[in-house]
């Protein structure tokens, strides 16, 4: 604790004004009885033109194409998701992610959105499309298919 | 390679919705047109991979190594453009699947975000799953 405290003086010593926040991401799936989903997490701007991906849950290229807003908008370029990629997630498991991200993704029009795919069922792309905004921040959106509820937290 | 055929023949045969068409990710390039090894030795260094070794399956490269984050990963690609065909890395299930669940969260603290300008450079995900 005192650890956390010292460099929590710290880095408010340093930082001066907050250019950068880490950011938890939740999502929890539902139940809905099939293999692990894929799920794409990415950044569009207030036109829906994408900016760039925050997390892949899935190491297997080929199935890509069925996280299909996402596909669209990358031609499927893994550089997008080098460095950002994992395991797909369980039915009835959660996915927590912790990010350090850009402050000027809050409040500026920007929206995540999570494409979600899953072995012989049906492709959900967009099932979460959240405004990132400091006021929407812990409260949890619910999914169409696959996500049960996503939680972005400050 | 029995098994293979078996497999594809029964997904074939029930006709699984999709892809999950074991074959799906065979490259066909007639032997005339590859690339030598040494094209695709230096494709993968170029990416920052490490290359432990060069192999043909199902008519593609497959370059097995580590990736710039030191991550085990195993690679196809198309002989003839050297575009990445399928990439796997070491923590998924090696099933021809989606993976059948999330037991194995990516390492954490070994992973470097692009710099797309969303990420903090020099940030690192924390994942739990």
């Amino acid at each position: 604790m005192k650890t956390l405290l010292c460099a929590l003086a710290l880095s408010t010593a340093l930082s001066g004004p907050a250019l950068a926040a880490p950011v938890t991401f939740t999502t929890n799936l539902s139940n809905y009885g099939g293999d692990g989903a894929y799920l794409a997490l990415y950044v569009t701007d207030a036109s829906g033109a994408y900016m760039g991906s925050l997390w892949m849950a899935g190491g297997k290229a080929k199935y890509y194409t069925h996280l299909t807003d996402w596909h669209r908008a990358t031609g499927g370029d893994t550089a997008e998701i080098n460095g950002i990629t994992g395991a797909s997630v369980g039915a009835g498991r959660q996915l927590n992610i912790t990010l350090d991200l850009s402050d000027a993704l809050f409040d500026a029009g920007y929206e995540l959105h999570i494409d979600a795919a899953v072995e012989d069922m049906r492709d959900s792309p967009s099932e979460v499309v959240v405004p990132l905004t400091r006021a929407g921040a812990n409260t949890p959106v619910k999914g169409r298919r696959y996500i049960r509820d996503f939680t972005y937290g400050m | 390679m029995k098994k293979y055929l078996i497999a594809t023949t029964f997904l074939a045969g029930i006709g699984a919705a999709g892809f999950a068409l074991a074959d799906d990710d065979d490259c066909n390039v007639a032997m005339s047109n590859w690339q030598p090894r040494e094209a695709v030795k230096a494709m993968a260094e170029a990416k920052g991979w490490s290359v432990r070794r060069i192999k043909t399956d199902d008519g593609c490269y497959e370059i097995d190594g580590r990736d710039a984050q030191g991550r085990e990963i195993e690679v196809k690609v198309d002989p003839g453009t050297l575009a990445i065909v399928e990439m796997e890395y070491e923590d998924d299930d090696d099933d021809d699947d989606y993976g059948k669940s999330g037991r194995k969260a990516a390492p954490v603290g070994t992973l470097a975000p692009p710099d797309n300008g969303l990420f903090t450079p020099g940030s690192k995900p924390v994942v739990k799953q």
